[in-house]
C-alpha cells in the first residue's frame, strides 16, 4: 500500500514565520505596514483579493509539491471549509480537499446531497475529517447542547444515515437522533464515491464509532510509544469487527538545511512568546481527551525552549508558536525524514502535515523532505504490509 | 430603486447536457477527446459567465432534490464570475442555523459579498422524512422563522443567546474579522397567505409566482401593508419563465412560459410589471445557455430603456 501525505490550509489566518506569534498574513490581526492581507491592504484601498487568493496559493503549492491534499480545519472564528473547497475545486487538479466538520450541524441526508455534488464538482477529491470532541462553551457556542458521549452517538448514527441514503434504494432508518424514512440519493448522486472518512478523538466513544465507520483514524502527534499503543488499539479493535483501520498522524514540521538552523528558528519562536499568549492556552476550556493528554507537556509553564525537547528531534511547544498540537518535529532534511519513516514504521498509513508558513514551507517540505522519505527498511517493510 | 435582473440556472433542466455518462457515443474513427474532467460543473460555469457577460445581476439557483446542490453550485462558479450576485435556494432542514451562517458569512468573505439566500418553500410530510426532516406541518413557519432568527442574531450580535423549540444558542456570535461582512439578503417566496406573511415579518426580498397583474398587484399591497405594521419594508420579485423571439408569431410557436412575445412586448411587459413596484425579476428560459445569451442581448437593453426613469429615480 501506499503512504498519503497531505499538507494543511490555515483558515484562521496565517504567520509569516515560525519566529513571530502574530497572524501577520490575512486579516485576523490588525492591520500593519508589513501585514499581508488581501483585500485590506495597500493604504487602505481594496485591491481586489480576499483571504481566498492566499488560500488558493497554498492548495497550488500543495498540489506541486506532491502532497495529495489538505485538511481545512474547522473553528468558531476560521473560514468554513464547505465554501473553500467548492471555490477552489476548479482551479485545482488533483488537491484533495479534507473539510473538517462536525456532523451534528448538518442533516445527514443534506450533507449526503452536498458531498454528491462536490464529488461531482472535483472528480471524487472531497475527504470527510469528522470532528466530535471540542465540547465545552465552545460546543453551545455552535448551538450544540449534546453530552460528549452522546454526540459520538450522533456521529455514529449521522454516518449510518449517509452511507445508507447513498446506496440509492429505499433506506429508513430509526436512531436516537436520525429518523429516515424510505430516503435515498438519486441515481445521478449516488454513483459518486462516499468520501473517505477520516476520523479523531481519543476516548472510547470516539474508538467505538471510529471502528465502525473511519477508513482512516487520526491522531495528533503524541510520544512515539504512546502513539504506537494507540495505533495497535485502533486497528485491534477495528479487526474485531472484520474491518480495517489504517491509522494517520497530523503533525508540525520545523525543517531546515541543518539542525542549527532549525532549532535556532524554535528557539526564537518561543523567546517571542507573550505572556498573553500562554494564559490563553493554559486557561482553554474543554472536554476533548486529545487535548487533555497534550497539555500533560505544560509547554505554557517552561522557561527555556530546551524544557520542552522531549526527545530527539521532537519539540513539545508548537501550540506555543500557533494554534494545535503542541509535539512537532524539528530537524534537517534527513532527520525529519527518519523521523517520519520511523513513524511508518509504527504503523501510521498517511500524514498531514503543515509548517510555517504554510505556503513557503509546502515546497520546501514536498522539495526537500517528501523524496527522502521510505529508504529506512522500516518503513519499506510497513508499506509492502 | 435599483431593478435587478437574475438568470434561473436550473440543475435539473436539461439535465444530459454535458453530463460524461449521457455523451452520444461517436463513431470510433473520430476522436473524442474528452474526458470525465469535462462535466456538468463546466455547463454550470459559462451558463453563470454568460449571465454575467450580457448583463443580468445574479444568478438564481433553485434547489433540486436529485440534482447538484445549488450552495456547491454557486460557490463553484463563484470565482470565474467576479460580480454577479449567487443566489442558492436551501431547505431550512439544512441543520443548524449556526452553521448555515457561519458558511454564508465565510462566503461573503471570501467572494466579495454577493451571496444570497433564498429559502426553498417546505415540502410534503413524505418528502420531508425521506429527507430527515420530521417537524411537523404545523411547526414548518415556526422553523423556518427561527433558523432565519438565529442566523441573523449570530451573524449580527456577539454573545448571542437563544432559546428556542429547534434551535438553542449560549454566548454565541461571530467576531472579528467574521462579523464584518453583511449578512445575506434573504429571499422568501410563495403566493399563499401564510407566505407572503411570514415574508412581512423576514424576508429582504419576496419572490412572487407568475401570475395576473392586477392579482400580482393585491398581493403585493397586502405584503407591503403587514410588513409595515410589523416595522419593515419588504422588496418584491417575480419567478418568471420566459420565450421571447423576434416576432410575437415565433413565440407562440413556444408553449408553456409566464411569458411570451416579441424582444420589444416582453420588455413591455416587463416594465409593467416594475411599474406596480416589481424589483426583482428572475428569469428563465430553456435552452438556458442559448437563452441567457438570447434574453441579456435582446431583451434586457429594451426593458432597461424601458424603465430608465424608474432607475434614475
Amino acid at each position: 500500500m501506499s503512504i498519503d501525505f497531505y499538507w494543511r490550509l490555515p483558515t484562521h489566518g496565517c504567520h509569516s514565520t515560525i519566529r513571530r506569534g502574530s497572524y501577520d498574513r490575512g486579516d485576523w490581526s490588525p492591520i500593519g505596514p508589513y501585514n499581508q492581507s488581501p483585500g485590506l491592504g495597500r493604504e487602505g484601498r481594496d485591491d481586489g483579493f480576499r483571504y481566498i487568493d492566499h488560500l488558493a496559493e497554498i492548495a497550488k503549492a500543495a498540489e506541486i509539491s506532491g502532497f495529495v491534499g489538505g485538511l481545512i480545519p474547522s473553528f468558531p472564528n476560521t473560514d468554513d471549509p464547505w465554501v473553500i473547497s467548492p471555490l477552489l475545486a476548479r482551479e485545482t487538479k488533483t488537491f484533495r480537499f479534507m473539510i473538517a466538520f462536525q456532523p451534528g450541524f448538518l442533516n445527514p441526508v443534506q450533507a449526503a446531497r452536498l458531498s454528491a455534488s462536490l464529488q461531482r464538482a472535483t472528480g471524487g477529491r472531497t475527504v470527510y475529517n469528522i470532528i466530535t470532541g471540542g465540547g465545552g462553551p465552545a460546543q453551545l457556542w455552535w448551538g450544540d447542547s449534546f453530552e460528549h458521549d452522546d454526540r459520538y452517538g450522533r456521529t455514529t448514527e449521522f454516518l449510518d444515515v449517509l452511507k445508507g441514503v447513498w446506496k440509492g434504494g429505499d433506506f429508513s432508518y430509526k436512531g436516537r437522533f436520525y429518523q429516515v424514512e424510505d430516503g435515498g440519493l438519486s441515481p445521478l448522486l449516488a454513483k459518486e464515491k462516499i468520501p473517505e472518512i477520516w476520523f479523531s478523538g481519543s476516548s472510547d466513544a470516539a474508538l467505538k464509532s471510529a471502528a465502525k465507520h473511519a477508513d482512516y483514524y487520526l491522531s495528533w502527534l503524541e510520544p512515539f510509544d504512546a502513539l504506537t499503543d494507540k495505533f495497535a488499539r485502533v486497528k485491534e479493535r477495528t479487526a474485531a469487527l472484520g474491518r480495517q483501520q489504517k491509522c494517520a498522524v497530523r503533525l508540525d514540521l520545523v525543517a531546515r538545511a541543518t539542525e542549527e538552523e532549525a532549532w535556532r528558528d524554535v528557539r526564537i519562536g518561543f523567546e517571542n512568546v507573550t505572556d498573553e499568549t500562554r494564559a490563553r492556552w493554559r486557561g482553554q476550556a474543554t472536554d476533548s481527551v486529545g487535548a487533555a493528554r497534550q497539555a500533560a507537556l505544560r509547554p505554557t509553564e517552561a522557561k527555556r525552549y530546551d524544557e520542552l525537547i522531549v526527545g530527539p528531534n521532537l519539540w513539545g511547544g508548537f501550540n506555543l508558536l500557533r494554534g494545535g498540537p503542541a509535539l512537532g518535529i524539528v530537524g534537517n532534511y534527513e532527520q525529519c525524514a527518519a523521523k517520519l519513516d520511523e513513524l511508518i514504521g509504527r504503523g501510521a498509513d498517511a500524514f498531514i502535515l503543515a509548517g510555517t508558513p504554510h505556503l513557503e514551507e509546502a515546497y520546501r517540505i514536498g522539495e526537500e523532505v517528501l523524496p527522502l522519505l521510505g529508504r529506512s527498511a522500516s518503513a519499506l517493510q510497513q508499506a509492502a504490509e | 430603486m435599483t431593478i435587478r435582473t437574475y438568470w434561473q440556472l436550473d440543475p435539473a433542466a436539461e439535465h444530459s447536457r454535458s453530463e460524461p455518462a449521457d455523451r452520444p457515443r461517436w463513431q470510433p474513427v473520430i476522436r473524442d477527446v474528452r474526458n470525465a474532467s469535462i462535466n456538468r460543473y463546466d455547463h454550470y460555469a459559462q451558463i453563470a459567465r454568460g449571465a454575467a457577460i450580457t448583463g443580468f445581476d445574479g444568478l438564481f439557483i433553485p434547489h433540486r432534490d436529485a440534482h447538484d446542490d445549488s450552495q456547491i453550485i454557486a460557490a463553484v462558479v463563484a470565482r470565474s464570475t467576479p460580480r454577479l450576485a449567487l443566489i442558492p435556494e436551501f431547505p431550512a432542514s439544512v441543520g443548524s442555523a449556526v452553521y448555515a451562517a457561519k458558511q454564508a458569512v465565510s462566503f461573503q468573505r471570501l467572494a466579495h459579498v454577493r451571496l444570497g439566500w433564498a429559502i426553498a418553500p417546505d415540502v410534503d410530510a413524505k418528502a420531508r422524512a425521506r429527507g430527515g426532516d420530521h417537524v411537523p406541518d404545523e411547526e414548518l413557519v415556526a422553523r423556518t422563522e427561527e433558523f432565519l432568527t438565529v442566523a441573523r442574531g449570530v451573524h449580527g450580535r456577539h454573545p448571542f443567546t437563544f432559546k428556542g423549540r429547534f434551535f438553542e444558542v449560549e454566548r454565541g456570535g461571530f467576531e472579528e474579522p467574521l462579523n464584518r461582512v453583511a449578512f445575506p439578503k434573504v429571499f422568501l417566496r410563495g403566493n399563499s397567505e401564510e407566505a407572503v406573511a411570514l415574508s412581512a415579518r423576514q424576508a429582504d426580498v419576496h419572490l412572487f409566482d407568475a401570475a395576473p397583474i392586477d392579482a400580482l398587484r393585491h398581493a403585493i399591497e397586502a405584503l407591503d401593508r403587514q410588513a409595515l405594521s410589523a416595522g419593515r419594508s419588504v422588496e418584491f420579485g417575480l419567478l418568471l419563465s420566459i420565450a421571447a423571439r423576434e416576432s410575437e408569431a415565433e413565440a407562440r410557436e413556444v408553449g408553456g412560459p409566464n411569458l411570451t412575445g416579441s424582444y420589444d412586448s416582453v420588455a413591455g411587459r416587463l416594465a409593467e410589471l416594475a411599474a406596480i413596484g416589481i424589483r426583482h425579476f428572475v428569469l428563465s428560459a430553456s435552452p438556458s445557455f442559448e437563452e441567457v445569451y438570447r434574453i441579456g442581448q435582446f431583451v434586457l437593453p429594451r426593458f432597461r430603456a424601458a424603465t430608465a426613469p424608474a432607475r434614475a429615480a
